[in-house]
C-alpha cells in the first residue's frame, strides 16, 4: 500500500503563503517524490487565513487529506483552524504563538523571527527559516532546497533567503532527528501544473490567437497567464471593461478569422450568457473556459463546487447545440482545450471547458502533456475572384449541417453574421421556412459532433461492490481514494454534453450505482436521468465550498459497500 | 466604384421619410469616395431601426446584440487589420445600453467609424424616450415627461478620448457624407452622432424642429478640446459639423504589435512546459 505525507503551511493572507507552498512542493518532487498542492485562502489581500497543502508519497498523488503530519505555523490563528493530532509535528515560532499553548503536537520549536533579525532581513524571510527547518525534519537535501529559492528569487533576495533557510535547517538538524515519511520513489522530472495554466498552454498550443474576458477568481490566472504569453507567441489578450464586452469582443475577433477564446467563472458567465447565444446563431466559433465556485451571485469567491453543470448546457434563451468537455485532471485540461478551439472551429459551434476551483488552482504533477491532432479549421470559403462583389451562401449546408465559413477581407465572400434569424447569405428573415430549415441544419451537427466527443470511462476493478458516478475534477479524488480502499470502482464523464447516451446507458446498466458531485442537487444525475431514464438513487454530496477529502470518500465507500 | 454599387438586394423597410435614409445615401457616398471595396469593410451594426442599415450597404456584415457593437468591432479591428470598421447604432443602442462600452472604446481610440442615428427615442420598440431625450417630453415609457437629465455625446467622446467627433443631421445630406468620408479617413475612433428624425415616434423631433435649430460650425478651432467642449454645450442652437479632430495618437490595433505575429497554427509550448518542471 502506497503511504502519503501531509506538510502544511498557515498563516495571514501577505505571508506569503502560496509562494512558499508552491516552492517546497518542487524541493519534495525534486527529492523523487510524487507531489500534489491544495491552497485554501479567503478573499483578502490581508489578513484571514492562508494555507498551502502538501500531500505527497511514493506514488502519484492526486488529492487533499484531512490528516496532517507536519505543520508549519506562521500565526495564532492556526491553532483556531486546524486539528492537530498527537503526532503532528508543528513548526513554529512558540515565543511568538500565544494560542499554542494546549496542543497535543509535538512542537518544534524554531526562532524564526530571532534568525530574520540576526539577518536584518524583512519579516516575510521567516518563510525561508521555516521552509529550512522542515526540509530539515523531512531529511531533505538542503541543496535541492537552496537550487529553488535561487530560482524564485532576484539574485540578492535569493542570497539573503538562503542564508535564513540555512540558518533554519541547521536549528533544527542540532536538535531533533528526521520523522518517519514515506521513502522517495526518485520518480521522473515532472510539470507542476495547476488546471488552469494546463488550460492556458493547451490554448497556446492549438492556434489561440485572441482571448478577451474580465478577471474573476478562479478563472482570473487564465488570464494573466495568457497575457503574459502575448508578445513570445502572437496573440492578442484583452482585460475589457466587463464579461460581455468579454465574450462579444471575442466573437467579433472570430468572425474575423481568429481563433478566439474567453474564461471566466459562474458570476461572469452569467453576464456571457446573452453573447453566448449570440455565438450560436452567428454561428462563430468561440471557447468558453468557466471555472466554477459556489454561488449564486458573489457567493464564496475562492472555494470550490460543480453547481454550474445544468447552467452551462442550459444557458441563454431559446435552443441550440454546444459542446461541454468536463475535464477531470490537468492532462484532459490541455487535451480537451486544444481539442475545444478545433471542435468550435470544425462545428462553427460555442464549445466550453467546464473547470473549477479545485481544478483550477491546485497543483498536479503531470509526466508530459498528451500528444494532440493538428490545428484544423475546418470548411473555409477561398474565395472569388472573378466575382468579388458576390454575397455567399455561408449558412447553406455543406455537410452535416455545417456550412462554409468566410474570413472577412475574401472577395466574393460577402455575408452577414446575424443575431436575427436569417437567410443563407445572413440577411434578416423571419419567415416560417427559413427558419425552419436554419434550425434543422443547425441541429444536424448534433450528431456527428456527438461522434467526436469523449466518452465516459470506467476506473478500477470491474467487480468492485460500488460504483460513483462522477465528472470533472472529482476524478482526482477518487483516483487517491482508490489507492486505500478496494470497495468502489468509478465512472468518470470527460464532457457531458453532447453525448452518445444509448452507449452510457449499457455502460451504467446493473451497477451499484452512487452519484459523486460538488454540488447539492446531483445535477449529474438530472443529466443521466433526462438522457437514460436510469435514476440513480444513491448520492454522495458536498456543497460546503470544499473538495471531497481522501479520508471521507475512504469512510463513505467502505460504509456503503457494508 | 459608386455609390450604387454599394446596395444589396434588400429593399429597405424604413418608414418613409425617416431620417436613416439620408444617413444610408450619405454612407454610399463617402464609402464610394474614399474607395474601399464591399470586400474589405466590415459593417458592425446594433439592434433598432438603426441597425437595419446592415441590409443594405455591400459588405462584410455582423448584426450583433443590443447596445454590444463596440466590443465586437473592437476584436474585428484587432484581429483582421486588413478591415475597415463602419458601426451603425442607435441612440438608445449606443448611449444607453451600450453606453459602458462606447466610453471604453473611445478611452482605446480603436480605429473605426460610429455612427449613432440620434432620434432620442427608441423607434424599433415603438417610442420610449432614449437618453438624450430632454427633460419634460412625454413617451410611451414617460407618459409624465422624461426627468432624467439628458445625456452629451459630444462632450462625453472629447473628454473619453475620441479623435474625431462629428455631429451631422439627416436633413443636410451633403454635409453628412463629408463628415462620414472624414471618419472613414481618420486613424482612430470617429463618432458621427447624427440627428435623424424619427418620423413616427419622434414627436417633436422632426425635420422642421432641427431646421429651426441646427447652425454649421464655422470659424472653429477642431483641435482646441476646450472650445469644441464649449461649443457642444451650445444651448438654443444645435452646431452641426466637426466639433474635434486630433491626428498623431496610436489607434488601439497599433499597440498590439503581437497582432503581427498572430497566426492561428499548432504552436511548440515545449519551452512553456519546461517552465513548470
Ligand atoms: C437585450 C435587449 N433588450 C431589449 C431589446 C429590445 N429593443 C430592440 S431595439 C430597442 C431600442 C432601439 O432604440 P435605438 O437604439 O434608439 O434605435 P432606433 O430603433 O431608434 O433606431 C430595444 C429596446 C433587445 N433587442 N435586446
Ligand atoms: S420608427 Fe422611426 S426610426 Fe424607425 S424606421 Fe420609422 S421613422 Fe425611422
Amino acid at each position: 500500500m502506497s503511504s502519503v505525507y501531509v506538510w502544511k503551511i498557515g498563516g495571514p493572507a501577505g505571508f506569503g503563503i502560496m509562494t512558499t507552498g508552491p516552492m517546497f512542493a518542487k524541493v519534495l518532487k525534486a527529492s523523487g517524490y510524487h507531489v500534489h498542492g491544495y491552497p485554501e485562502y479567503p478573499s483578502l489581500v490581508r489578513g484571514g487565513y492562508n494555507c498551502y497543502q502538501i500531500a505527497f508519497g511514493d506514488t502519484e498523488v492526486t488529492a487533499p487529506y484531512k490528516k496532517i503530519d507536519m505543520y508549519v505555523a506562521l500565526s495564532d490563528e492556526c491553532f483556531n483552524r486546524e486539528k492537530f493530532e498527537e503526532s503532528t509535528y508543528v513548526i513554529g515560532d512558540f515565543a511568538n504563538l500565544k494560542n499554542a499553548g494546549d496542543i497535543k503536537a509535538k512542537k518544534i520549536d524554531v526562532p524564526l523571527m530571532g534568525i530574520v533579525k540576526e539577518l536584518d532581513g524583512p519579516d516575510i524571510m521567516r518563510n525561508s527559516v521555516a521552509l529550512g527547518a522542515a526540509a530539515a525534519l523531512l531529511g531533505l537535501d538542503f541543496a535541492l532546497l537552496e537550487k529553488n529559492l535561487t530560482a524564485a528569487y532576484k539574485e540578492k533576495v535569493a542570497k539573503i533567503n538562503i542564508e535564513a533557510a540555512k540558518k533554519g535547517y541547521e536549528s533544527v538538524r542540532e536538535r531533533y532527528s528526521v520523522v518517519c515519511k514515506p521513502a522517495p520513489d526518485k520518480c521522473a522530472p515532472a510539470l507542476y501544473v495547476t488546471g488552469n495554466e494546463a488550460t492556458s498552454i493547451g490554448a497556446i498550443a492549438g492556434g489561440l490567437t485572441f482571448f478577451s474576458t474580465y478577471p474573476m477568481t478562479p478563472a482570473s490566472s487564465i488570464l494573466h497567464y495568457l497575457a503574459k504569453c502575448t508578445r513570445e507567441h502572437g496573440l492578442v489578450v484583452k482585460h475589457t471593461e466587463d464579461e460581455i464586452s468579454g465574450i462579444n469582443m471575442a466573437v467579433g475577433a472570430a468572425f474575423a478569422g481568429a481563433r478566439a477564446m474567453t474564461g471566466t467563472a459562474g458570476g461572469g458567465f452569467s453576464l456571457m450568457n446573452e453573447g453566448l447565444g449570440l455565438a450560436a446563431i452567428t454561428e462563430v466559433p468561440i471557447v468558453l473556459a468557466v471555472s466554477q465556485r459556489p454561488g449564486p451571485a458573489t457567493g464564496m469567491a475562492t472555494w470550490t463546487e460543480q453547481g454550474d453543470l445544468k447552467y452551462v448546457i442550459n444557458s441563454s434563451q431559446s435552443e441550440f447545440i454546444r459542446a461541454v468537455y468536463s475535464p477531470g485532471s490537468v492532462e484532459e485540461c490541455y487535451k480537451f482545450t486544444f481539442d475545444a478551439l478545433n471542435l468550435a472551429e470544425k462545428y462553427h459551434i460555442p464549445v466550453f471547458v467546464l473547470l473549477d476551483k479545485f481544478l483550477s488552482e491546485s497543483h498536479f504533477m503531470a509526466e508530459k502533456m498528451p500528444e494532440t491532432g493538428d490545428v484544423e479549421r475546418g470548411y473555409l470559403f477561398e474565395g472569388n475572384e472573378e466575382e468579388p462583389m458576390a454575397y455567399f451562401n455561408r449558412f447553406a449546408e455543406k455537410k452535416d449541417g455545417v456550412g462554409v465559413r468566410v474570413i472577412p477581407g475574401t472577395k466574393g465572400g460577402l455575408y452577414i453574421a446575424s443575431s436575427n434569424e436569417h437567410t443563407d447569405e445572413g440577411f434578416v428573415s423571419d419567415k416560417a421556412d427559413v427558419r425552419k430549415r436554419q434550425v434543422e441544419r443547425r441541429f444536424r451537427k448534433l450528431k456527428p459532433l456527438t461522434d467526436d466527443m469523449p466518452h465516459p470511462e470506467l476506473f478500477g476493478k470491474k467487480d468492485a461492490p460500488l460504483t460513483f458516478v462522477c465528472f470533472g475534477s472529482v476524478k482526482m479524488m477518487l483516483l487517491e481514494a482508490m489507492k486505500h480502499t478496494d470497495k468502489f470502482n468509478f465512472i468518470h464523464f470527460p464532457a457531458v454534453n453532447p453525448l452518445n447516451w444509448e452507449k452510457v446507458k449499457k455502460m451504467l446498466e446493473g451497477r451499484n450505482l452512487c452519484v459523486m458531485e460538488n454540488n447539492y442537487t446531483a445535477q449529474l444525475r438530472g443529466i443521466i436521468a433526462e438522457n437514460t431514464g436510469i435514476i440513480i438513487e444513491k448520492t454522495f454530496l458536498k456543497y460546503d465550498g470544499r473538495p471531497f477529502f481522501n479520508e471521507e470518500i475512504v469512510s463513505f465507500a467502505e460504509e456503503a459497500a457494508k | 466604384m459608386k455609390a450604387l454599387d454599394y446596395n444589396t438586394t434588400q429593399k429597405p423597410v424604413w418608414c418613409p421619410g425617416c431620417g436613416n435614409f439620408a444617413i444610408w445615401n450619405g454612407i454610399k457616398k463617402a464609402l464610394a469616395e474614399a474607395g474601399i471595396e464591399p470586400h474589405k469593410l466590415a459593417l458592425v451594426s446594433g439592434i433598432g431601426c438603426s441597425g437595419k442599415m446592415i441590409n443594405h450597404v455591400r459588405a462584410y456584415g455582423f448584426h450583433g446584440l443590443h447596445g454590444r457593437t463596440m466590443p465586437v468591432a473592437t476584436g474585428i479591428r484587432l484581429a483582421n487589420p486588413e478591415m475597415k470598421v463602419l458601426v451603425n447604432g442607435g441612440d438608445g443602442d449606443g448611449y444607453g445600453m451600450g453606453v459602458g462600452h462606447f466610453v471604453h472604446a473611445m478611452r482605446r481610440n480603436v480605429d473605426l467609424t460610429y455612427i449613432v442615428h440620434n432620434n432620442k427615442v427608441y423607434g424599433l420598440t415603438t417610442g420610449q424616450a432614449s437618453p438624450t431625450n430632454e427633460i419634460g417630453s412625454p413617451s410611451k415609457s414617460t407618459p409624465f415627461g422624461v426627468v432624467d437629465e439628458p445625456l452629451n455625446p459630444i462632450a462625453i467622446a472629447i473628454d473619453a478620448g475620441a479623435t474625431y467627433v462629428a455631429r451631422g443631421f439627416s436633413g443636410d445630406s451633403e454635409q453628412l457624407a463629408e463628415l462620414i468620408l472624414g471618419g472613414l479617413n481618420h486613424n482612430g475612433f470617429a463618432l458621427i452622432d447624427v440627428f435623424q428624425p424619427c418620423v413616427t415616434f419622434g414627436g417633436k423631433y422632426q425635420y422642421e424642429y432641427y431646421q429651426e435649430r441646427v447652425v454649421k460650425i464655422e470659424n472653429h478651432d477642431v483641435t482646441d478640446a476646450d472650445s469644441a467642449l464649449a461649443l457642444s454645450k451650445t444651448k438654443d442652437k444645435l452646431p452641426i459639423g466637426l466639433f474635434y479632430k486630433v491626428e498623431g495618437r496610436p489607434s488601439y490595433n497599433e499597440m498590439h504589435p503581437e497582432i503581427e505575429k498572430a497566426q492561428v497554427r499548432k504552436r511548440d509550448v515545449t519551452g512553456l512546459l519546461e517552465e513548470l518542471v
